[in-house]
């Protein structure tokens, strides 16, 4: 972007007028921006950046009395740790990765299909109709997604294994196989998420020129074809695009999510002890900072690659696109 | 223009998104129901779609001896919600105008000030020990929002309704000798009110489901939100266990710790399930603005 000239409001009406008395205009409207902004830099320091410095912390003895930056240093004794327990540190990673993968996969396949499917069909109503419902799930908090997911998957009273029952299949003890419960963490995911995914992939079909139809139309195309050849096509360059850049994302986990959905049963945590509930259950609960904080660091670090990654591929595949 | 030819893959359609609706309905019933059956017959024979032995009882039990926690945590959801909506708002237009305004030479600077900590964060660890720690946000009201003023994405969201007001009409105003802060105050905020309910909204719709923010920094029972209320009843059992047994038509009784649940479920969703319907356009609105240029 190149760079406005400094005093423009001066020069609006034609020509430059003074200069110094631009520069005093120009202060005295920007001293007004400055303000403005002001309350909004001095919440992303608070929150954003200083919690950025506090990664030092990963160089540090933490102790409470002393805080981040008073506690004395550690040297790399934090990493010798990291490497010694380099068991949770990977599987944290692996199932931060795995749900997140998961979750884009089925959830970008859900979304998709229900964007296409709308589209094909013509009743007004219907449309609205089922739209806001698939979209409801979106705003429910994942505790209480918990709760009914609860009175699903509960060994005794849950409606799942009463349906198991009823088959003459044994019952499934959700909430102490962590391997099965993948599947519904995945499960949920498609079910918050779909509505708000098929969404954006249902305005995208909304924009595309109807001449394209027409043609097929004209020269007989069936409806499968005109999905197949022409619906998904279009839809193919924001598929790639949306995934491209949730590459960015798949080291962040969602703390609540898992929380509200596990309770953190320690029976469930080899596949749901994402970084982030590590952190939580280690250092915030527990206290011992020295490991948790080498994990941040490492989140951190290579989340930031991934996003630069993610940016290059995305640029790389169409240029409007990159983000920055 | 119907298309005669494969009718069955169009009904085909129309019954998987009538499926994926119900599927998306379900829980909400298999809620309600729990809610309206009698603890004894969940016990001895599970949940349902329909409630078993219909009652009142769970509700009366909340409303009895649960009442005090739970209009409490219902009222610091509703403070929380409405103060964290109002500032949050305020805080994010102000930013977006900034760097909407064109003539503003560092408005790049302050754009990718707030874009880079969408790239970079240093994680929960060193927020949750700042926030403890130097700014005391644990067992405070202000820790139940001011950590959220400012959402990057809606800033940005809000930014894009903010350019799309014409130019003119700001750089008349400007002859008119009105300075930015009047600017922003009596055109861009009324110009640009879509988007200033569309963020709005997504900020309360933030603020009542937040989970984060009570379990990093609230233990003090009395700043419960009903989110964290919930989660705690989920997680422990002895919440709805403790203190007053439960006494209906004056004869106490077992609490109802398995519907209880379902009813507290019910009483989070109702706001929520009562205002979607006319606020459901703006989310979808600002979904579309946002993806398109975000």
């Amino acid at each position: 972007m190149q760079k406005a000239p400094p005093a423009r409001e001066g020069s609006v009406s034609g020509k430059p007028r003074l200069k110094i008395h631009n520069i005093i205009k120009s202060l005295k409207n920007d001293g007004s921006l400055y303000l403005l902004a002001l309350p909004g830099i001095i919440v992303l320091i608070m929150f954003a950046y200083l919690p950025m410095s506090g990664l030092i912390l990963v160089f540090k003895n933490y102790n409470f009395n002393d805080g981040i930056f008073g506690s004395p240093w550690a040297g790399f004794s934090n990493f010798e740790f990291f490497f010694s327990s380099m068991d949770d540190a990977l599987r944290a990673t692996r199932n931060t990765v795995m749900l997140n993968v998961l979750y884009m996969i089925t959830g970008t396949f859900f979304s998709v299909a229900i964007a296409i499917i709308l589209n094909e069909l013509r009743s007004k109503w219907f449309i609205k109709v089922t739209q806001s419902i698939m979209f409801f799930p979106y705003f429910i908090s994942w505790i209480i997604i918990g709760a009914i997911l609860f009175s699903l998957l509960d060994y005794d009273k849950g409606l799942m294994n009463q349906l198991l029952t009823a088959f003459g299949i044994t019952q499934i003890d959700w909430y102490s196989s962590p391997w099965l419960f993948v599947i519904v963490l995945v499960l949920a995911n498609i079910w918050k998420a779909t509505g708000y995914g098929a969404i954006i992939y249902y305005a995208v079909l909304q924009g595309v020129d109807t001449s394209y139809y027409e043609a097929a139309r004209i020269d007989g195309a069936s409806r499968w074809q005109t999905i197949t050849k022409i619906t998904l096509p279009l839809l193919i360059p924001s598929i790639i695009l949306m995934t491209l850049l949730s590459i960015g994302g798949m080291l962040k986990g969602d703390l609540s999510m898992i929380m509200g959905v596990t309770f953190l049963n320690p029976l469930l945590l080899p596949t749901t002890d994402i970084i982030d509930v590590y952190v939580y259950r280690t250092a915030i609960r527990s206290g011992e900072f020295g490991f948790a904080s080498a994990i941040t660091l490492y989140q951190s670090i290579f989340g930031l690659v991934l996003v630069l990654v993610a940016n290059k591929l995305a640029g790389w595949y169409d240029k409007d696109s990159k983000l920055f | 223009m119907p298309i005669t030819e494969n009718k069955g893959l169009l009904v085909f359609f129309y019954v998987i998104i009538a499926l994926f609706s119900a599927v998306c309905l379900i829980p909400f019933i298999l809620a309600v129901s729990g809610s309206l059956s009698t603890e004894s017959r969940i016990a001895a024979e599970g949940y349902s779609f329909w409630p078993r032995g219909f009652t009142l009882e769970t509700y009366q039990f909340l409303f009895g001896s649960k009442a005090k926690e739970i209009i409490q945590a219902y009222s610091v959801s509703v403070i929380v919600t409405v103060l964290g909506t109002v500032s949050a708002v305020l805080v994010t237009t102000a930013y977006a105008y900034v760097i909407s305004v064109k003539s503003f030479r560092y408005r790049n600077v302050l754009s990718f000030f707030a874009y880079f900590t969408m790239l970079f964060s240093g994680g929960t660890l060193p927020w949750f020990l700042l926030s403890t720690k130097y700014y005391h946000l644990s067992d405070t009201l202000a820790g139940l929002f001011v950590p959220y003023l400012l959402s990057v994405f809606l800033m940005f969201l809000m930014t894009n309704y903010f350019r799309s007001i014409p130019h003119e009409i700001v750089e008349s105003a400007q002859i008119d000798g009105a300075g930015h802060m009047r600017i922003f105050i009596s055109i861009m905020l009324p110009l640009g009110r879509v988007g200033l309910v569309t963020i709005s909204l997504f900020y309360a719709l933030q603020f009542w489901n937040d989970f984060f923010l009570p379990l990093m920094l609230v233990s003090d029972q009395g700043l419960y939100t009903i989110q964290f209320l919930m989660y705690n009843m989920m997680a422990n059992i002895q919440f709805l266990a403790s203190g007053n047994a439960a006494q209906i038509g004056g004869i106490p009784v077992a609490p109802p710790l398995e519907t209880a649940k379902m009813a507290m479920t019910c009483l989070t969703v109702l706001p929520i399930a009562i205002l979607y319907p006319f606020l459901q356009r703006f989310f979808v609105k600002g979904i579309v603005v946002g993806s398109v240029k975000g």
